[in-house]
């Protein structure tokens, strides 16, 4: 057993809002060929209204820049992956991202702002993880639509047929990761952190069966990662919104456009610092970062056919006059997985989605589960089982010792 | 390695910018789970004229804190009712050892006289 995986107690996901892969970390293919970005010598182009080519630029800003909030509900992500065509034939070219963009405001010059990048300075938490542990080139979306559907698959390795941002009810026999875990024999622990209870989470309605026992607050997050109190799965939730707490003024730190790119870099920040700097929980915890979906913003790598999911959607709800079967993957998102146990420089070019997390967590704490969602039976898992089941030439938790020269950031107040 | 700086954020608090869509779908689907708690709980917030942040902020709060409390006022009724059954179990069990008792002193004949005589009172009550 490698010692790595040996370790491994806790696995903790943080999943931010709505940014593409190649927005956020395409800027890294400069340092590491390997990791599947965008320069300037690149070819790939979307055509804005009046036909001219569009080349990604990097000028994105923090804040400010993609009002509206860019489109990113199914249809509109259809159109953004097909360029707008339609039928039988049509090919993913991830061409029709200023066009659905331009649908928005009818405005040439902000249309082309969809194409923005960030340079790698802009981020120096997000890119100095991905550089430093290990990138994944080929994690997408679960669905080509919008966040409560995506996020479902975090949760349950499927969204029960819904590609919106309705409620959806938890079809039998399928479980969340959470109660998968507080119910096993021996039980298990699990917790969705999310950040106070002006944000709160969407689970906090859909799983109501363990109430308290799966739910913490984040600075109950941070104190048990300072006293190594983890539970084996963690699931943090950034703020959604700008409010008012007990403590002071929050401001959102999901990322989410229009907030700020610059808070959540330092909730991200803080997350990873209070694990590394914690001598009970830095060598025996994994931490994966993953945005739920793309945000309407460009990303140059075509999503992926799939296996069919157990549930399809209405003929209606995705607005484009056809049923989707799951069988397609949506747009690229960043994925990065630290761990004192992984080579810096790791790229990883396996294709993963969200139903990768339930699937990793179930198989590595209680080695399976009988009733899974088709999609789920098929994901890829970031980390192997310890029971020796899986492919140990796809281990990333990989070297014989832990590193010693890790990152650490400060943060300015 | 030297610490990496992780610079203060510039950007612009606005509790009051227009509550996005994934926002206003937190707000629908709590609403969905304050509908399901009893009236007790429920907030009197009209979760339909909800437009920035900052109320978004507010109902999410309320349904969120109602939500607790219900779990945790159902988990000590139970607790308090289980504790009620406990002790009524533990009576009936004191009681039934003393009828055991009584039994054992008895004859069989006897025993069964009694039972017939119930089972005569019951019919005659049902007619």
């Amino acid at each position: 057993m490698p010692p790595g995986l040996d370790a491994l107690r806790h696995i903790v996901v943080l999943m931010l809002e709505n940014r593409s892969f190649d927005h956020m970390l395409g800027s890294l293919k400069a340092i590491n060929p390997a990791i599947d970005g965008y320069v300037d010598s690149d070819v790939f182009t979307n055509l804005d209204a009046q036909n001219n080519p569009v080349k990604p630029q990097a000028l994105a800003e923090f804040q400010g820049q993609l009002n509206p909030d860019p489109d990113h509900h199914f249809p509109a992500v259809d159109v953004q992956i097909y360029a707008g065509k339609t039928g039988n034939g049509r090919i993913a070219n991830m061409q029709g991202f200023i066009t659905s963009y331009f649908h928005q405001r009818q405005d040439l010059e902000h249309s082309r702002k969809i194409m923005y990048y960030f340079k790698q300075g802009d981020l120096p938490v997000l890119t100095t993880l991905a550089l430093q542990f290990a990138v994944f080139n080929r994690w997408f979306a679960s669905i080509p639509g919008p966040t409560i559907c995506n996020r479902a698959f975090a949760h349950y390795g499927t969204s029960f047929g819904r590609v919106d941002m309705d409620p959806f009810d938890i079809l039998e026999p399928i479980k969340s990761v959470y109660t998968r875990l507080v119910t096993a024999t021996p039980k298990r622990s699990a917790k969705v952190y999310y950040y106070d209870v002006a944000s709160s989470t969407m689970e906090v309605a859909n799983l109501l069966q363990h109430q308290t026992e799966v739910f913490g607050t984040y600075q109950q997050f941070l104190s048990d990662c300072d006293k190594g109190l983890l539970p084996d799965y963690s699931f943090v939730e950034p703020n959604y919104s700008d409010h008012d707490s007990d403590e002071g003024e929050e401001v959102a730190s999901d990322q989410h456009p229009d907030h700020d790119v610059q808070a959540g870099e330092q909730l991200i920040a803080e997350v990873y610092n209070h694990i590394r700097n914690s001598p009970k929980t830095w060598p025996n915890t994994a931490l994966l970062i993953v945005y739920d979906e793309h945000g309407g913003i460009f990303d140059h790598v075509p999503p992926p056919p799939c296996p069919k999911d157990s549930f399809h959607s209405s003929q209606v709800d995705p607005g484009t006059g056809q049923p989707f079967q799951f069988d397609r993957l949506g747009v690229r998102v960043p994925a990065i997985l630290v761990s004192p146990w992984i080579q810096a420089g790791t790229v990883v070019d396996r294709v993963f989605d969200h139903a990768s997390i339930p699937a990793t967590i179930t198989k590595f704490f209680l080695g399976g589960y009988p009733h899974v969602s088709s999609r789920e039976a098929n994901a890829d898992v970031f980390i192997e089982p310890r029971d020796g089941s899986g492919n140990m030439t796809n281990n990333l938790l990989s070297l014989d010792t832990m590193r010693n020269e890790c990152p650490v950031f400060r943060i300015a107040k | 390695m030297e610490p990496i700086d992780v610079p203060k954020p510039k950007g612009v608090r606005d509790p009051h910018r227009a509550a996005g869509t994934l926002l206003l779908a937190h707000v629908r689907h709590l609403h969905e789970a304050e509908k399901s708690l009893p009236p007790k709980y429920h907030t009197g917030i009209f979760h339909k004229a909800i437009e920035t942040e900052f109320e978004a902020a507010r109902y999410i709060r309320a349904v969120t804190k109602a939500i607790h409390k219900a779990h945790d006022d159902a988990v000590k009724e139970r607790a308090r009712r289980a504790s009620a059954r406990k002790r009524v179990i533990q009576i009936a069990a004191a009681a039934d050892q003393g009828t055991s008792r009584k039994r054992r002193s008895g004859t069989k004949e006897t025993k069964s006289k009694a039972i017939k005589g119930k089972r005569r009172r019951r019919i005659g009550r049902r007619s």
